[in-house]
C-alpha cells in the first residue's frame, strides 16, 4: 500500500496549481494575441468592432423607423441593447467552424487541448463586446436610460450565454473537421436566428402562434433579459432565463463530450 | 535501469483516401444509395513493441512511409493508438513541427511566449528563459520585429532555439537537426549532443546516417509500420541498406526489369533499371580520359543517364570512396530537374571537382539515381570506376589517410 506522505502531497498540490496557472497564462496569451490579430494591419483597428455593430444598428433604425416604423420609444437604443450581445453569439459561431480545421499545427501539438480554441475564441468575441460596451452606455443615456441596481444581474446573464457559445461552439468546430458543410450551414442558421430571435423588434409583437419558437430558442431569454438590464432597467425575467441556463448547460455539456469523443480521431483527418 | 517509456504491441491504422475532404453531401449519397462498402484501411504501424530506457538515446530509422512519424506523433500523445498502448513514465515533448503555432504578424518576443506556452511553461517561467533562447537563436537585433520580416534561416533558427529550450524527461526530435546553416546545425547538434550527456531520454529520427551513429545507443529500423531490428546503429545502418536493397529488387521485379545486381567488370550495379547510368567517364583537367589523375589537378566527371519511361524527376548521387571503402565526399541532389532543368529520354550531366585534395592512391566513383524520395534505387553503381591519384612522395615523413592538407612545418622556438 502506498502511504502519502505530507511533502508529497505538497508537491502534488504544487504541480497542480502550476497546471492551473499555465493554462490560464495559454488561454490569456491566445486571447490576447486572437484579438490584436484580427483587426491587425487595419487603419482603424479595434475600432471596427465597434463600426460593424453601429453600422447594423444604422441600417435598422432607417428600416424600423423610417421605412416600416415599429413605433418602439427609443428605438436606436431598444436595438443596440440586442445587437451588442447578438454580435458576440453570431461571430464567435460564425468563426468556430475552422477553428480546429485551420489550426492544425496547434492540435498537433503535444498536449495540446483542441477545447482551447473554443473558450479563447468565446473570450476573445466577448472582447470585443466588453470594448463597445462604453458606446452602448453612451447611446443609453442619449435616450434618457438610467442605469440601475438590475446590473448585477449582467454577469450572470453573460455567463449563460458564454456556456451557450462554448457548447455550440465546441459542436460546430468538432462536427466541421469531418464534414466541411457544417460552417456553411451555420453561416445559414446564424441568418435565420437574426429573424427569430427578437433583436429588433419586440417578442410579444411577435404572432402568437409563434410563440412557442421563441419560447424555445435561449436567446430570446438572454435578449430580452440583456435588454431589461440596460433598456427598462429592471431584473431580467427569472423563468426563461433559468430555461436558457438549463438548455446552455445541457449543450455546453454536450459540446465537450462531443469533442471529446472525437478528438483523437480528429488528429488523423486534418 | 528504468523503463522511460514502454511501447506495447502498438498498432495504427489509417482510411485511405483519409485527406480528401468528406462532405456532408458525399456520406448522404453513400447511405442512400447504399454503398456502404467497407473503409479501406491502411496500417501505419504493426504491432510494434519497444522500451526506452531513461537515458537512452533511441534512433528510429525506415524509409518514407515506414511509419516513423506516426510512431512519433503517438510517442508525443497526438492521435490514439488503433490498438496497443503507450506507457510513458514523464512528461513527453517532441521537436515534430517547428514553428507550429508561430504567427507571422506577432514578432519573435511573442512567438517565444506562444511555444513555451504551447511547450507547458507559465508565462514567468518563459520570460525567464527569454534571453536565452533569444542567444541560442542569435536575433537579438530582430526579436522585436514581425516575423514575417524574418528570413527562413531565422525562423528555423528561432523554432529550433524555443523547441530545445524546455527541458522535458523524454524529447523526441524529428528530423530536424537539419535547420540553418552548418555552423548552426553543428549547434543544434551540441545541445542535443548535451541534453543526452545530462541523462534525458531521447528518440531520434534522422536520415543522416552520421547524425544516428554518432547521437544513439540503439536504433529501431521500421519497415511498412512493422519493427524490423532493434541494433545498434551500425548494424541497424546495415539492415536499412539492406532492406533497401530488398526493396529494389521487388521494384525491379514490378516494372519487370532486370531483378539481379549486374556483376560487371570489378564492381557491380544495382537497381530496377527504371533509370539508368549508361557509361561514366573519368577526364583530367586538360579534358582527355584518364584514369589518372595528378594530386591537386581538376577531375572531370561524365555520367550519361537514360530514362526507361519518361520521369518527372530523380535524385542523383555521386560519391568519392578510397579503395578502402571510405567515403571521402558524396553528394546527393534530391532533384535533377530542379538543378539542371527537366529530364530528357537521355543526356549527359558533367561535374567537375577542381583541385582533387586527395592524397595519391587508388579511389572509385560511385553513382546512383533514385526516386525523388530516394526509398530504392533505379540504377547504382559502385566500385566501378577507379582513377588513381598520383603525386609527388612527401619530402616531409610519410603522409597517410585520404585528404591532402599540404601541411606547412617551421620552428617557432628552440632552446
Amino acid at each position: 500500500m502506498r502511504t502519502w506522505s505530507a511533502s508529497q502531497a505538497r508537491s502534488q498540490r504544487a504541480t497542480r496549481a502550476h497546471g492551473l496557472r499555465q493554462r490560464l497564462d495559454l488561454v490569456r496569451h491566445l486571447v490576447r494575441r486572437d484579438f490584436r490579430l484580427r483587426y491587425h494591419d487595419s487603419t482603424l483597428g479595434m475600432a471596427w468592432s465597434m463600426l460593424l455593430p453601429l453600422a447594423q444598428l444604422g441600417i435598422l433604425v432607417f428600416v424600423f423607423q423610417h421605412v416600416v416604423p415599429l413605433g418602439i420609444e427609443g428605438y436606436p437604443a431598444f436595438v443596440f441593447t440586442a445587437l451588442l450581445p447578438w454580435a458576440w453569439f453570431s461571430t464567435c459561431l460564425a468563426d468556430a467552424g475552422p477553428l480546429f480545421v485551420g489550426n492544425r499545427d496547434l492540435l498537433c501539438r503535444p498536449a495540446f487541448e483542441p477545447k482551447t480554441l473554443v473558450v479563447v475564441n468565446v473570450l476573445s468575441h466577448f472582447l470585443t463586446f466588453l470594448v463597445s460596451l462604453p458606446i452602448l452606455l453612451l447611446v443609453l443615456t442619449l435616450y434618457h436610460r438610467p442605469l440601475t441596481a438590475a446590473l448585477i444581474a449582467f454577469p450572470l446573464v453573460v455567463l449563460v450565454q458564454g456556456a451557450l457559445a462554448l457548447g455550440l461552439g465546441l459542436m460546430v468546430a468538432t462536427l466541421n473537421v469531418f464534414y466541411r458543410d457544417v460552417q456553411h450551414i451555420v453561416g445559414v442558421l446564424l441568418a435565420l436566428l437574426f429573424y427569430l430571435t427578437p433583436v429588433f423588434y419586440r417578442s410579444e409583437e411577435a404572432l402568437e402562434r409563434f410563440a412557442l419558437v421563441f419560447a424555445l430558442n435561449p436567446l430570446t431569454a438572454l435578449v430580452e433579459s440583456y435588454r431589461a438590464i440596460f433598456f427598462y432597467g429592471t431584473f431580467p425575467a427569472g423563468g426563461p432565463l433559468l430555461f436558457a441556463a438549463a438548455v446552455s448547460v445541457i449543450l455546453c455539456i454536450l459540446g465537450f463530450r462531443v469533442q471529446a469523443r472525437w478528438q483523437h480521431e480528429m488528429v488523423d483527418v486534418i | 535501469m528504468a523503463a522511460a517509456l514502454t511501447v506495447e504491441s502498438l498498432s495504427k491504422r489509417f482510411r485511405v483516401q483519409r485527406d480528401r475532404p468528406r462532405t456532408l453531401r458525399e456520406s448522404v449519397i453513400r447511405l442512400l444509395t447504399g454503398r456502404l462498402e467497407a473503409d479501406r484501411f491502411v496500417w501505419a504501424l504493426r504491432e510494434v513493441t519497444f522500451t526506452v530506457e531513461q537515458g537512452q538515446a533511441l534512433g528510429i530509422i525506415g524509409h518514407n512511409g515506414a511509419g516513423k512519424s506516426t510512431l512519433l506523433r503517438l510517442l508525443c500523445g497526438v492521435g490514439r493508438p488503433t490498438s496497443g498502448r503507450i506507457v510513458p513514465v514523464g512528461p513527453v515533448s517532441g521537436l515534430l513541427e517547428l514553428g507550429g503555432g508561430f504567427h507571422l504578424d506577432l514578432t519573435g518576443r511573442d512567438n517565444i511566449l506562444t511555444a513555451g506556452l504551447l511547450n507547458g511553461l507559465t508565462e514567468r517561467e518563459v520570460r525567464a528563459r527569454e534571453a536565452e533562447i533569444i542567444a541560442f537563436a542569435e536575433l537579438e537585433e530582430f526579436i522585436d520585429q514581425a516575423m514575417r520580416t524574418y528570413s527562413s534561416g531565422m525562423y528555423l533558427r528561432l523554432a529550433f532555439a524555443v523547441a530545445i529550450s524546455f527541458d522535458p524527461a523524454t524529447l523526441v526530435v524529428y528530423e530536424v537537426l537539419a535547420v540553418g546553416d552548418a555552423r548552426f546545425q553543428s549547434k543544434c547538434f551540441d545541445r542535443i549532443r548535451a541534453l543526452r550527456s545530462a541523462g534525458k531520454t531521447l528518440v531520434i529520427t534522422s536520415h543522416i546516417p552520421e547524425q544516428i551513429r554518432a547521437l544513439c545507443d540503439e536504433v529501431l529500423v521500421l519497415e511498412e509500420g512493422r519493427l524490423v531490428t532493434r541494433a545498434g546503429p551500425v548494424e541497424a545502418l546495415a539492415c536499412y541498406d539492406e532492406l533497401m536493397r530488398e526493396r529494389t529488387e521487388r521494384r525491379a521485379r514490378l516494372v519487370g526489369g532486370s531483378a539481379a545486381p549486374l556483376a560487371t567488370g570489378e564492381g557491380a550495379r544495382h537497381g530496377t533499371q527504371e533509370a539508368t547510368v549508361q557509361a561514366v567517364r573519368l577526364a583530367g583537367g586538360d579534358g582527355a580520359p584518364a584514369e589518372t589523375v595528378r594530386a591537386g589537378g581538376d577531375l572531370a566527371i561524365e555520367l550519361d543517364y537514360r530514362l526507361a519511361r519518361p520521369l518527372p524527376d530523380l535524385a542523383l548521387s555521386l560519391g568519392i570512396y578510397s579503395d578502402a571503402h571510405v567515403k571521402c565526399f558524396e553528394v546527393l541532389l534530391y532533384s535533377v530537374s530542379a538543378a539542371f532543368g527537366e529530364l530528357a529520354g537521355r543526356g549527359t550531366i558533367r561535374c567537375v571537382v577542381p583541385a582533387l585534395p586527395l592524397l595519391p592512391g587508388r579511389y572509385f566513383v560511385n553513382v546512383g539515381l533514385y526516386p525523388p524520395d530516394c526509398d530504392y534505387m533505379y540504377d547504382y553503381h559502385w566500385d566501378m570506376y577507379a582513377f588513381s591519384v598520383v603525386g609527388e612522395p612527401s619530402e616531409q615523413g610519410e603522409v597517410t589517410g585520404v585528404v591532402s592538407l599540404r601541411p606547412e612545418w617551421s620552428v617557432v622556438a628552440r632552446s
